[in-house]
This record gives structure tokens, sequence and C-alpha cells, in this order.
């Protein structure tokens, strides 16, 4: 049942599209994947749509936030999107904000803009 | 009307077999997208206590009727180690186990009604109910 | 109820609205009466007077069709309850002076006769009042519902750009409403930039500054970006002593300029053509 999340590589930018409900194993084994690829390809950005995701909870949520926090150590930027309108309501109700993430509506948006970030 | 169904908690992996019931009950109650997430979340997060504090516990989802309004409510019980301080685990940011301490005050927000009953050394019962509109 | 009194009263009717109709214009304070067509307080002093009697002759049963309908219309016309209670008094006094008037009420029987009223009336006091309250909490259902279905539709104005106007006063319940709509307008619409509109909304106190705040945040997460438009001068004042916090998102005084700033973050602007 150990199941593990694909990440892309595109350029200097790292793909991922989380497909089917996280649970927590493959939450934190995401993470460890995400760093190592990062540290092995030198990739500048990543991209994680979460459009098929129907809910996060606080542990997810804090798995996410590590993850970028942890890019931003290794100088990547994260761009998260395709947050669904009922999954950005139960985190805001959670309260958890999210602060300085940076989000995008879709993929491509999200590539737009973690480009444009790169050039800054 | 009464419609009970239960999951015992002693895995990771129950935390994800009790979303599952949990969702698939709000939409038979006939819940939109957004209350099935607040539903699904809360369950998550009440699941994962008695994984992370009790060891091993049950959520219970129970949809019913009551004079014309339905609902449903979860209720995570355990006969884990309790909670001392029952009115600190309701601040936001508080956590012991190094989370973001958003799990139960949250629940409270997602939900419509929570009770919480707890004895140190006895175990820890949380019932909360999301109604219909 | 005794036999003479109701002959009595069938009998003396006319006079009975006559004398009712003239205590009730005495009341200056309730305009409604006196505004109302000569014909149409004709039929409902009529219609009121026929409540008031149904339950004599019936065993002391209130008609609950005849009440609902004459209660609706009251509604109707705005009459106000502390009106409608005092009809009923009105009514129920000028009866008394009558049947003294008539004899058929004396010092000996009068004691009886205190009973028979209150008997008579207070039934019909307490439906006529329950019946205007639930006109009255369906009346105010209603209403519910229509401000609800009048309340924040995200119109797309541009290509990634969307307003929501909001317009009243904003609750819990219509805060849920409109985080929802926004949010899904927002994905649907792929808007790039929403502006939220609060020319329309009275007061904005804390509860609605969070409100706002959360529906913001919420925007963020989707991977759009919200601008908090039309903050007049009064509320631009509540926010700052009430020490609301507003720093994190772009706010401007009016639409107009909201929508420039909108335009110039998804790299376009408005130019005039010759």
């Amino acid at each position: 049942m150990n199941t593990r999340i694909p990440i892309l590589k595109l350029n200097d930018v790292l793909i991922v599209s989380v497909q089917w409900e996280l649970d927590d194993q493959t939450a934190i084994q995401f993470q460890e994947d995400l760093l190592k690829k990062m540290h092995d390809t030198t990739a500048k950005g990543v991209v994680i749509d979460l459009t098929p995701i129907d809910f996060i909870d606080s542990f997810i949520a804090k798995v996410l936030g590590d993850v970028i926090n942890m890019s931003g150590l290794m100088g990547a930027k994260v761009v998260i999107t395709g947050i669904q309108p009922a999954v950005a309501i139960t985190l805001i109700e959670l309260g958890i904000r999210l602060e300085d993430v940076l989000t995008a509506l879709d993929l491509e948006n999200g590539l737009d803009k973690l480009n444009k970030e790169l050039e800054a | 009307m009464e419609f009970r169904s239960s999951v015992d908690i002693y895995t990771e992996w129950d935390i994800v077999a009790a979303r599952q019931l949990g969702r698939n009950e709000a939409k038979k109650a006939g819940f939109g997208t957004v209350d099935q997430a607040r539903i699904t979340t809360a369950i998550s997060e009440l699941a994962r206590n008695i994984y992370l504090y009790a060891g091993k516990g049950k959520i219970e989802i129970e949809r019913f009727e009551e004079s014309g309004l339905n609902g449903i409510a979860i209720i995570a019980s355990d006969d884990g180690p309790g909670i001392p301080d029952a009115r600190k685990v309701m601040e936001d940011g508080f956590s012991t186990s190094g989370g973001l301490g958003a799990g139960m005050p949250g629940v409270k927000r997602l939900m419509d009604e929570f009770k919480l009953e707890t004895e140190v050394g006895e175990g820890t019962k949380i019932t909360a109910t999301k109604w219909l509109r | 109820m005794n036999k003479r009194m109701i002959a009595s009263i069938n009998e003396n009717m006319e006079i009975i609205i006559t004398r009712w109709e003239e205590l009730m214009k005495v009341g200056q304070d309730e305009k409604f009466f006196h505004f109302m067509p000569e014909q149409l307080i004709e039929k409902t002093s009529n219609e009121f007077a026929n409540l008031m009697t149904s339950n004599i002759a019936e065993n002391d049963i209130v008609d609950v069709r005849q009440l609902n309908e004459f209660t609706e219309k009251v509604v109707r016309f705005g009459w106000s309850i502390k009106f409608v209670n005092k009809a009923i008094d009105n009514f129920s006094k000028v009866v008394f002076e009558l049947l003294e008037e008539k004899g058929v009420i004396d010092t000996a029987n009068v004691r009886n006769y205190f009973t028979i009223f209150q008997n008579w009336i207070t039934p019909l006091r307490e439906n006529i009042i329950e019946a205007y309250a639930l006109e009255w909490e369906r009346t105010v259902s209603l209403q519910k519902i229509a401000l609800q279905e009048l309340s924040a539709s995200l119109i797309p104005v541009f290509e990634k750009i969307s307003v929501m106007p909001l317009v009243g006063t904003i609750d819990t319940e219509r805060a849920k409403l409109i985080m929802e709509n926004l949010l899904d307008g927002v994905v649907k619409q792929r808007a790039e930039v929403v502006l939220l509109d609060i020319t329309g909304v009275p007061v904005v106190d804390t509860m609605v500054a969070h409100h706002i705040i959360q529906a913001a945040d919420a925007v963020r997460l989707v991977g759009s970006k919200c601008m908090l438009v039309g903050i007049r001068p009064e509320i631009a004042q509540t926010i700052v002593t009430l020490g609301i916090n507003l720093n994190d998102f772009t706010t401007t005084s009016t639409l107009q300029r909201g929508m420039q700033e909108a335009l110039a973050m998804t790299n376009r602007s408005i130019v005039e053509v010759e």
C-alpha cells in the first residue's frame, strides 16, 4: 500500500501532481522524495498541483508548510496550485493560513508565477 | 431515523478509513462539497488525536433526523490518558506533539456543535455535530 | 355563552361597529386607520366584528381559517400588534357598555358576565396574537430567503478580473455564503484578481472585518488575489480606530481605482482611442 507521488522534471522546475488522497505515510515519503530530487537535480522551483484533493487536514497542511520551508532553505521556490474552494474554506476555518505560500489557480498559472518569481 | 457506523482506530491507516466513511456518510446525508470537506477534515483531526495520544479508540459516525432537522454527528472516543487541561487544548496554537495546534479549536469551528468530555486516566469522548441546512 | 347576550350582540351589531370605529379613531398614534379609504374601513371593521363574534355561537371555538385570513390581511395593512390589541380591547369595551345599556348586564349578574367575557376575549386574543406572530415569522423567513438570493454573486468584468459587490449587513451565515460563492466563482471564472466592493456595507466592525479577512485568505489559497474596494472615509476611520489590521491586502477607496490596479496587476491598462 506504499504509494509514491511521482515528481517530474521540466527544465529547472519540478512538477508534482497529487492525484489521490494523501495519507500520513505518503505525505512524509513525498517530503523526503522531493527534497532528494531537488538536491539531485538542482531545480530552482517546484509546482505542486492539488486539484484532485478534496480535503487537507492540519497534519497534511503542516507537511506541506514544512516542505515549502525546507525547499526555501535549499534555495528553491514552491508554488501550490489548484486548491479547491472547499479545501481553502476548511483550511481557513481550521486556522491554517499558509502565509507566505505562493499559490495559483492552475498548473499553467503556477508555472508562469514561478518563472516570474525566479526571474525577479 | 438513525444510521450509525464506526471505525476502530489502531493504525495510521484507520485514519484514512475513518475519513472515507465520514465522507460517504456526509454525501449520503446530502451535504454540499464544502460541508463534506469540513466533516472529513474534522474526522481526520479527531482520528489523528486518538492515534497520537490514546493509541487506540473509535470513531463513530451517526446520521440522524431530529424534528425535521438532518445532521451528522462524529463521536470520537478512547480509553486513553484523558486531557489534563481541557481548556488549554481548545486554545489556538496549543500543541504537545509539535503539530500546528489547530486540531481541537479547528474542529469546533468546522462543526456546528462540539462537546468534550474527558477524565484523566479514564479517557476522552468528543461529540461534534453538523446540521444540514 | 349566554343566549340573551348573543341575541343582543347580533341585534345591535351595527351600533357596536360604529362605536368601535369611533373609539379606534380617537387614538391619534395609529395613522393607518385614518388613511384607509372609507369602504375599506367598513369592510375591515365588519370582518373584525365577525371574527370577534365568531366564537360566540360556536361553543367558544375560534374559526381558524377565518382567523388566518384576517390576520394575513391585517399584517398586509401594516397594523401593529399594539393596534390589533387595542382593537380587541375597544371591541370588548363597546360590547360590555352596550349590554349594560340594554339591561342585559346589571349589578346583580355583573360578576357572571365578567367570567363570560374573559372566556370569550382571552382565547380570541391569544389566537389572534399567535396567528399574528406566525404570519410575522413567515414574512421574516421569506425576506431572509429573498436576502440570500440577492446576496453575493461574482461578476466577471474582464478576463482574469471579477467583482463581487457586497450589499447590506454581513452576519456569520451570510459570510459563509459569500465565501463559498466567492471561491467557486474565482475558480470557475479563472479570476486572477477579485475585487470585493464594500460600498454597500453599512457597518464594518471587527466581526465583519474578520469575515472579509478570512475570505481574502481563502481567495489567496485557491491562487487568486483579493482586493478590498469601496472603503468610505467613515469605514476607514472605524477600521483604524478598532485596530483592525488590513495591511495584508490591497485596499482602495473606489471601484474605479481598484479596477485600474487590477488591470495593472494583470499587465493591462485601459487606453483612450482617438
